[in-house]
């Protein structure tokens, strides 16, 4: 199972020979994810994040997310202890949740958890009455400007269905962000989550995030005490 | 060792309750409200409360029809409201609230129908313009028998007290907002907008209703007991915040009460409470224009502050988000269209809309039955 960038990159001649030679009912039965066999999570290391940001430009790329909106961003911060001064970064995103809250607030049942874990919108369906927004105690949710829509973190559910990484997994330049199937025990999120002390954000909202991080400073587990960033979206694009 | 953090970057999410939120429930919680004023006149027949029945039945209608728009302007696509009713989510509150707020409206222009039956007959009498036509097809029957007034009174009731239950629970149960996230907010809505349609009486009397002193005086009173009983629940919030007897009421409490402009708003709200409490103590015959404006404007303030307020707390980040209310569609523009469209439909009842009655001025329903009757023979 691939895991992060490089392991995807090491596994890749298999992968493109095993295509070529399976037949093409073999590959699309490899990529079906909505049977519950899998549970996709990802661990970010935390120290290994250097706010380079590539992540968040290719999710932008990827999902055709509007101007001045982010499914994912590495929140930055300084950090002054004494006479010391650090940068702490904090990638953020969907931890699509198993207690998911923006589920039962939805009015029509646009929002959903697959089988898999991924809980993703139906955008057919959703009003865009921005209660799920609401109810998202990560803020990983908005509305997307182009569609009138909830938009959100899929973990690049069409990426994975077709034995992809998501994409800002694939571009992570330090290898802070580790996917996989938690339900595969020899995948490296399966290893990670048994043998580290993982922190989530916000665990006492009772939500069951899936996106566990590794080496998490607890000032910045919930609310983040400190001053407010002065950079602001001017604008929104259309 | 004492450490400080800055924020750098982060995302800033925008406001998605935008300010037609804000008017659908404050003009939704004064159509209720009103729509409560109007019971002792035309339910249980108290004809000394006939001027509020009226002033408020007018009240009601106009802000529970311009109600509806603004939240479907709330949607970005107003065509989307049809997926409520072909997917219904029993666990959404919002789900449910898509079926009460028919029923409360359903129930109320049933109700006001009914209870001017009588004036549309009168109103109809004598002419052949299509308009009086329509005056006496509305006014078929003559003044509607008490029971169905009644019956139909109960609907609209039903259907009031489903709408507060769930604009209040809607919003309660949003854990990630600490703020909203207070058993005491259904009560403090419903509160609010309670003294909010005793002030948008108080200012239809003035300008509408002929200026009577003594219904102001009464409205004035009345205004006391709600703006008390709006306190009452502002001090229990306060006391579950900081005793630690609630820990979402302390949660919400400590988000915000370090921060200079959330005072400034606990200040101001106190004082919009206190003022008309003490004018309309101090002065109930004649101070009914500033208690009803300054009533009207808290059941909008609390609002305001509850959801534009509330959004602009991170959930996550640091600080707080700037709010500037943007000038078009999703602001102001929102704003003043629906005000715009409020006026319109007020014009438009007082131009035909028989709410002040005729013989039913008089208290005289015989004579209204009289004149009913005629009217439809001589149709």
């Amino acid at each position: 199972m691939i895991q992060s960038r490089r392991n995807f990159l090491r596994a890749l001649p298999a992968i493109t020979a095993g295509a070529a030679l399976a037949p093409a009912p073999a590959i699309a039965a490899a990529a079906g994810e909505e049977d519950g066999r899998h549970r996709w999570a990802m661990v970010v290391d935390v120290q290994k994040c250097i706010g380079c940001q590539a992540c968040t430009v290719s999710c932008i790329m990827e999902n055709a997310v509007p101007e001045n909106s982010f499914r994912t961003i590495v929140s930055t911060y300084e950090v002054h202890e004494g006479p010391r001064t650090n940068t702490y970064m904090l990638p953020r995103l969907c931890n699509h949740c198993a207690n998911p809250p923006c589920i039962p607030v939805c009015p029509v049942g646009a929002t959903f958890q697959r089988k898999d874990g991924v809980v993703v919108v139906d955008g057919d369906r959703c009003v865009g009455c921005a209660y799920c927004v609401q109810a998202c105690p990560y803020d990983a949710r908005f509305i997307n400007h182009a569609t009138g829509k909830a938009d959100k973190c899929t973990f690049c559910a069409h990426r994975v269905d077709a034995g992809l990484l998501p994409a800002c997994v694939e571009t992570c330049v330090g290898g802070a962000r580790i996917f996989g199937d938690l339900n595969d025990p020899d995948s490296k999120v399966r290893h990670l989550v048994d043998r580290n002390k993982m922190k989530v954000l916000k665990p006492e909202m009772g939500t069951q995030p899936h996106v566990f991080y590794l080496g998490l400073d607890e000032r910045f587990q919930g609310h983040v005490e400190g001053a407010g960033t002065l950079w602001q979206p001017s604008g929104h694009g259309g | 060792m004492d450490s400080q953090i800055i924020e750098v970057l982060n995302v800033t999410r925008e406001t998605s309750w935008l300010p037609w939120a804000v008017s659908y429930f404050f003009l939704i919680g004064l159509s209720y409200g009103s729509f409560m004023l109007t019971l002792p006149y035309f339910v249980f027949g108290r004809a000394q409360h006939e001027k509020l029945g009226r002033l408020a039945l007018l009240g009601a209608l106009v802000c529970g029809l311009t109600a509806p728009v603004a939240l479907l302007a709330d949607l970005h696509g107003p065509g989307r409201f049809m997926n409520f009713y072909l997917h219904f989510q029993p666990q959404s509150w919002m789900s449910w609230g898509s079926f009460f707020i028919p029923v409360y409206l359903a129930g109320l222009l049933l109700y006001a129908w009914l209870a001017l039956r009588g004036d549309f007959a009168v109103r109809g009498q004598g002419g052949t313009s299509w308009l009086a036509r329509l005056y006496r097809l509305a006014g078929r029957g003559g003044a509607a028998p008490r029971m169905a007034v009644a019956a139909a009174a109960l609907l609209a009731l039903a259907g009031a007290v489903l709408v507060a239950l769930y604009t209040g629970m809607e919003v309660m149960v949003v854990h990630a907002r600490p703020l909203w996230n207070t058993p005491f907010l259904p009560a403090q809505f419903a509160a609010t907008a309670f003294a909010g349609a005793i002030g948008l009486s108080l200012l239809f009397n003035r300008f509408i209703g002929g200026r009577d002193s003594d219904l102001e005086t009464g409205l004035n009173r009345l205004l006391v007991l709600a703006l008390a009983l709006v306190l009452v629940l502002g001090g229990g919030w306060l006391f579950a915040s900081m005793s630690g007897v609630s820990p979402s009421h302390s949660a919400a409490f400590s988000q915000v009460a370090g921060m200079p402009q959330w005072q400034l708003t606990a200040v101001w709200a106190v004082l919009a409470t206190v003022l008309p409490m003490a004018l309309a103590t101090w002065r109930p015959a004649s101070s009914g224009l500033i208690t009803g404006l300054i009533a009207v404007h808290s059941a909008w303030m609390m609002r305001w502050t509850i959801f534009i307020g509330g959004q602009s707390i991170p959930k996550t980040g640091a600080g707080l988000y700037d709010y500037h209310l943007p000038l078009g569609n999703d602001g102001l523009l929102g704003i003043v269209g629906t005000l715009g469209l409020w006026i319109a439909l007020l014009v438009l009842m007082l131009e035909y809309l028989p709410w002040a009655g005729q013989a039913f001025a008089a208290g005289d329903k015989k004579a209204t039955n009289a004149l009913a009757a005629n009217a439809i023979a001589s149709h």
